[in-house]
């Protein structure tokens, strides 16, 4: 119940948005704020009910939608898509918080905001194969008209390119799920079903096939190298809180997917690929990492990082997928790789609408024309340098539990992979300290004389996310007690 | 308890942050020094005590440790030890007069953070722990190299400083996944129970990360970006924190690294090398700091001889000996700088202008030089025995690295404090005698220095071997007449080195790479620009490469779509028209048929009849 209530909420609130006309931009805002934050509650609320030690999934609610074709509304929840939905819930609310150009149009804006939390919560929260697939690509329409409408530079070129490139990967995965109800005796879209029957357990072509599209369709949405390059231009052109809702939440149903779906479901399958997954998932951390070092634009940069992080997260289920190592070094990894999406969301979301927040002010994302910001905007130079710190994977910071936790776990699995991995943070370093010292040290130009500091609600909605990023760097045993079970069930349930 | 050593230190600075804008110099100062004294005093309470091991759990699987051992309470004595004048002197010589400002405020309040983080370094019983406040000394380093961040190039030299390390710490995250990967656990005691290859990995990771941070060879030029940050940051990094932390993780495992056959000798190599090049290095060097940093690497070299030569003890003992005179050294040679505009020892020479300070470092510079009867000359003495119980030339070698350390130290000193013929001394500005806090910190380091001289006496040095429960090399009377010889011999070298009118800076082109780490500081530097152009490249081709595939493919669906739409279009529209055709040509025929003539008919009758029965036949004849 409460998980309808938290999907519910902002998509009755996109509707009331989008058919009343005559609410003002700030009653439209205050209306995004509260919807949001409502469903952020319940989310809450569900997490502090939630028992690390009870059934796999919990508030399983189940009603009879097409039964002749096993289609239901089901919704229920694991450690790790409880986790993943409530750190999403929290950067919609900031999203609709942070402070941005609606360009005269904020009810919509804010409705499609809405429409974009409701639906991407459904992908996280849903048991239905079809139902996640329905939010799946309804996710994509939200984006396209947010990108489009409200972007800059070229963003109907970004919107569509976003548009085709993940829908493509949406029909591959429509394929694989259609191959997985198929393979399924009564037929049905229930995920727990296929978690517990491994319908494809066989093996043979049908499975691989199943597999690669399964697997093409995620890794375009997370993405992996090769399949990347909708997402840097996607991030340029959005507007800061949409990109950060497009890296901390869109690309977060790729992973979330693969480890809901294929690992999940065809766990031998997966074994047989996981050593190839690991070696695609090297090539996006280290490619990722200095590509990210060679761009001179700041949103490019962010956004080729994900690359990187959504690399780990890989690397982390790969290594929980495979045959060889002990369980408890894969379960490791696999805590380590869920923690990376709420990680990566946290503190890439902080990045995003800290660039928003550079954009509103300057309208421009050339590192080169930046420098000595720190003596203007002394706040905002703290929460970057924080955000950029937990991003190279500091200790004391989020994005340290996380990955050492994947190291650690990959090393028992897969050595070489792991060792090459660590590289990754070395270029990260470089990328992340070089980028704080041309945005705000040095010497300051002329045009930058009149750069004002933070606004209020620009800090404290950084400063929530901070606080985040610093809880579950020194005290993450409150995220991993809810990771650690439903990893244990994913990597010891076969 | 045990988290406390370094908790009050950390939780005092957030404190302190946040109200120390608002704080004048001295309380900000007194405020910084109160907490050392605190510290201080909690790790005597500690060590008193005798607290236990105490732990905090992360998860099921991650568990962060903190123990008490001997090495480490040699450290959580030494560190706010040192740290003290330190930062009695930065209060002094860094802040501005009146209110700390936001700067201000963030030096001290970084330098007592450092110092907290340091006791957990220390304390760590696991390499977790370790871990994560070994990257957070990095991180505070970065901050504090960085401390001048309006100058142009000061955060450029701050992230080189910290890359290096980091890719040192790459080793550290080796070990802890390798004991991991062996055991199910990150402990030292973990460490202890592996074997074979993961073993060698682990061994491996931590040499590298420790050789990192102590800056010994291959890294040692990380030192030189180090010294854009203010001088008494140097002084900590060098003395008693940074640089210190790879050579005490050595120095705290080493009965388990030793289990590897190449460690030993690795270690004895690499500390003999870097002692070697740090000291030839500060032989040729122009730039005070440089040339003391040079020194440190040199020194550190020293105990990694030790180490590697199975006398961790000796290198616990040379550490607090360096540690004393080389923070004293830094802060002397701030104040040179502070009185000559500039760290070049060509423009110093300021004997008659600060005679009090020179009579001071005097002290500190004979403990660089191993001059009997200081401390570090009965450490360095050790570490000479210690490598001959090794091999012969080992020993000789420790003392010629003793000899040239002597020849440095005399370059340091009367280059800057030497007496300037009159002529140029009026050249100078007139002078600004230094505050009482730079000089009380100053010389208590100096009476810390002498105080040392206690270790030459064989009662206390039996204490100390009691402490540490550990037993002395044997030492021999001819070593020891050796080392002294090549003091003397470095000294006088030193002295006719500065003879008046004899060139400071490098002379020949040779000199100039010796002077910058034999080269290794450009081979850095070109390792960052290929590596930043391998990076550009990349970028480029995700653009033209990677993209194009996509570009290529939109491209195709848009050919296929334009010659649908002609040519497809077209045979679409044109095949219902052209049936339509062929059926309006055959009604239009068989109207012609029906023509109402009989002849048409009777010859339509023949030749279909001549058909039926050809086609009879050929049924027939088949």
């Amino acid at each position: 119940m409460i998980l309808t209530l938290a999907l519910a909420v902002p998509l009755l609130g996109a509707l009331a948005l989008a058919g009343y006309p005559r609410w003002s931009a700030a009653q439209a805002r205050r209306i995004a704020m509260g919807a949001a934050g409502a469903s952020l509650a319940a989310l809450i609320v569900a997490w502090l009910g939630f028992d690390p030690r009870g059934p796999q999934f919990q508030y399983v609610v189940e009603l009879p939608w097409v039964p002749s074709l096993g289609v239901a509304y089901r919704l229920g929840v694991d450690g790790i898509a409880l986790a993943v939905a409530t750190m999403s819930a929290l950067l919609f609310s900031a999203a609709a918080i942070y402070p941005v150009d609606t360009r005269g149009e904020p009810r919509s804006y804010y409705a499609w905001l809405l429409f974009m939390q409701g639906v991407s919560l459904g992908v996280f929260l849903t048991l239905d194969l079809l139902l996640f697939y329905v939010f799946f690509d309804l996710s994509l329409v939200g984006m396209f008209f947010l990108i489009g409408r409200w972007g800059h530079g070229q963003p109907q070129l970004s919107a569509l390119k976003f548009f085709l490139y993940t829908f493509a990967g949406s029909l591959l995965l429509l394929l694989a799920i259609i191959g997985l109800y198929l393979s399924l005796e009564p037929r049905s879209f229930d995920m727990r079903q296929l978690i517990e029957q491994q319908p494809l357990a066989g093996g043979g072509l049908y499975a691989g096939l199943v597999f690669l599209a399964l697997m093409l369709g995620l890794a375009i949405k997370t993405p992996l190298v090769p399949l990347h390059t909708w997402l840097p231009q996607a991030h340029v052109d959005a507007p800061g809180p949409v990109s950060a809702i497009l890296a901390g939440v869109l690309l977060k149903m790729g992973v979330y997917g693969m480890i809901r779906l294929p690992l999940a479901m065809m766990a031998e399958t997966f074994a047989r690929y996981a050593p190839w997954i690991g070696a695609l998932a090297l090539l996006s951390i280290l490619y990722g990492a200095l590509v990210a070092l060679g761009q001179q634009d700041l949103k490019r940069r962010i956004a080729y990082t994900s690359i990187n992080h959504m690399g780990y997260s890989v690397l982390g289920i790969a290594a929980a997928a495979a045959w060889v190592g002990e369980p408890a070094a894969r379960q490791l990894a696999l805590a380590g790789a869920s923690l990376q999406m709420v990680v990566h969301g946290l503190i890439t979301g902080s990045l995003f609408l800290i660039s928003g927040s550079l954009w509103q002010r300057t309208g421009d994302y050339q590192l080169a024309h930046y420098g000595g910001l720190a003596y203007q905007a002394p706040l905002l130079t703290g929460f970057t340098v924080l955000a950029a710190f937990a991003s190279l994977g500091m200790p004391g910071l989020a994005g340290f539990v996380a990955e050492i936790q994947v190291f650690a776990g990959t090393l028992a699995v897969y050595p070489w992979l792991a060792v090459l991995a660590i590289v990754g943070i070395l270029i990260t370093a470089a990328l992340y300290l070089d980028m704080l010292r041309r945005l705000f040290f040095g010497h300051l130009p002329a045009s930058l004389a009149s750069f004002s500091d933070l606004g209020r609600a620009e800090w404290l909605v950084l400063g929530v996310l901070s606080l985040g990023i610093v809880a579950i760097g020194v005290y993450p045993s409150f995220v991993l007690e809810l990771l650690e079970a439903a990893s244990a069930a994913l990597v010891g349930g076969r | 308890m045990l988290w406390s050593l370094g908790g009050l230190p950390i939780g005092a600075a957030a404190l302190l942050y946040l109200s120390g804008a608002r704080l004048g110099r001295g309380a900000l100062t007194s405020a910084a020094a109160l907490t050392m004294l605190a510290t201080l005093g909690l790790a005597a309470l500690a060590l008193a005590g005798d607290w236990g091991e105490t732990s905090y759990r992360w998860s099921e699987a991650l568990m962060l440790t903190l123990a008490p051992s001997r090495a480490a309470a040699v450290f959580t004595l030494a560190v706010p030890l040192i740290a003290l004048p330190i930062i009695v002197y930065a209060g002094c010589h860094e802040l501005p007069p009146g209110k700390a400002g936001r700067d201000g405020t963030r030096l001290m309040t970084l330098i007592i953070a450092f110092v907290g983080t340091m006791q957990w370094l220390v304390l760590a019983d696991d390499l977790l722990t370790l871990l994560i406040a070994w990257e957070l000394i990095g991180a505070c380093s970065w901050a504090l190299i960085g401390h001048r961040w309006g100058e142009a190039g000061v955060t450029r030299k701050a992230l080189t400083a910290f890359v290096t390390t980091r890719f040192g710490d790459l080793g550290l995250y080796l070990a802890a996944m390798a004991v991991f990967a062996g055991s199910g656990g990150f402990g030292y005691a973990d460490l202890a129970t592996l074997d074979g290859p993961l073993l060698n990995v682990a061994v491996a990771g931590i040499v590298l990360a420790a050789a990192a941070k102590s800056a010994q060879l291959p890294f040692s030029a990380w030192l030189f970006a180090a010294m854009a940050g203010p001088v008494p940051v140097s002084a900590l990094l060098h003395a008693a924190t940074l640089l210190a932390a790879g050579t005490f993780l050595l120095a705290r495992l080493q009965p388990t690294l030793d289990g590897v056959a190449w460690f030993a000798p690795l270690v004895v190599a690499i500390g003999l090398a870097t002692a070697l090049a740090g000291a030839v290095t500060a032989m040729h060097q122009g730039h005070a700091k440089k040339l003391l940093a040079a020194s440190t690497s040199s020194q550190y070299g020293l105990m990694w001889l030790a180490i590697g030569a199975g006398f961790p003890a000796v290198a616990l003992v040379h550490f607090v000996a360096h540690a004393f005179m080389k923070a004293g050294l830094f802060l002397s040679a701030g104040l040179a700088a502070k009185e000559s505009g500039g760290y070049a020892l060509a423009d110093m020479r300021l004997g008659r202008r600060l005679p009090g300070v020179a009579a001071t470092t005097l002290i500190l510079s004979l403990a660089l030089a191993g001059m009997i009867p200081l401390g570090s000359a009965w450490s360095k003495e050790q570490i000479a025995s210690a490598a001959g119980q090794q091999a012969l030339w080992l020993a000789l070698a420790v003392a010629l690295v003793g000899g040239l350390g002597a020849l440095y130290a005399t370059r340091f000193q009367r280059l800057a404090y030497g007496r300037a013929d009159r002529r140029t001394r009026d050249r100078l500005p007139s002078s600004t005698s230094p505050t009482r806090g730079e000089l009380a910190a100053l010389h208590s380091l100096a009476i810390g220095t002498l105080l040392l001289s206690v270790l030459w006496w064989p009662p206390a040095r039996q204490v100390v071997a009691g402490w540490l429960a550990t037993q002395w090399p044997p030492s021999h009377t001819w070593l020891l007449l050796v080392s002294l010889a090549l003091v003397l011999a470095g000294i006088a070298a030193g002295w006719w080195m500065t003879r008046p009118g004899h060139r400071v800076e490098p002379a020949t082109a040779g000199q100039a790479v010796i002077a910058e780490w034999f080269g290794l500081s450009a081979l850095l530097e070109r390792v960052a620009v290929a590596v930043a152009a391998l990076a550009r490249h990349l970028a480029r081709f995700d653009d033209a490469g990677v993209d194009a595939g996509l570009h290529a493919s939109a491209r195709v669906a848009e050919g296929l779509a334009r010659l649908n739409a002609q040519r497809g279009e077209a045979f679409a529209d044109g095949l219902p028209g052209g049936l339509g055709r062929l059926t309006d040509w055959g009604g239009a025929w068989a109207r012609r048929a029906q023509s109402g003539q009989t002849h048409h008919y009777y010859s339509t009758i023949v030749i279909g009849v001549v058909l039926i029965l050809s086609l009879l036949v050929i049924g027939g004849l088949l």
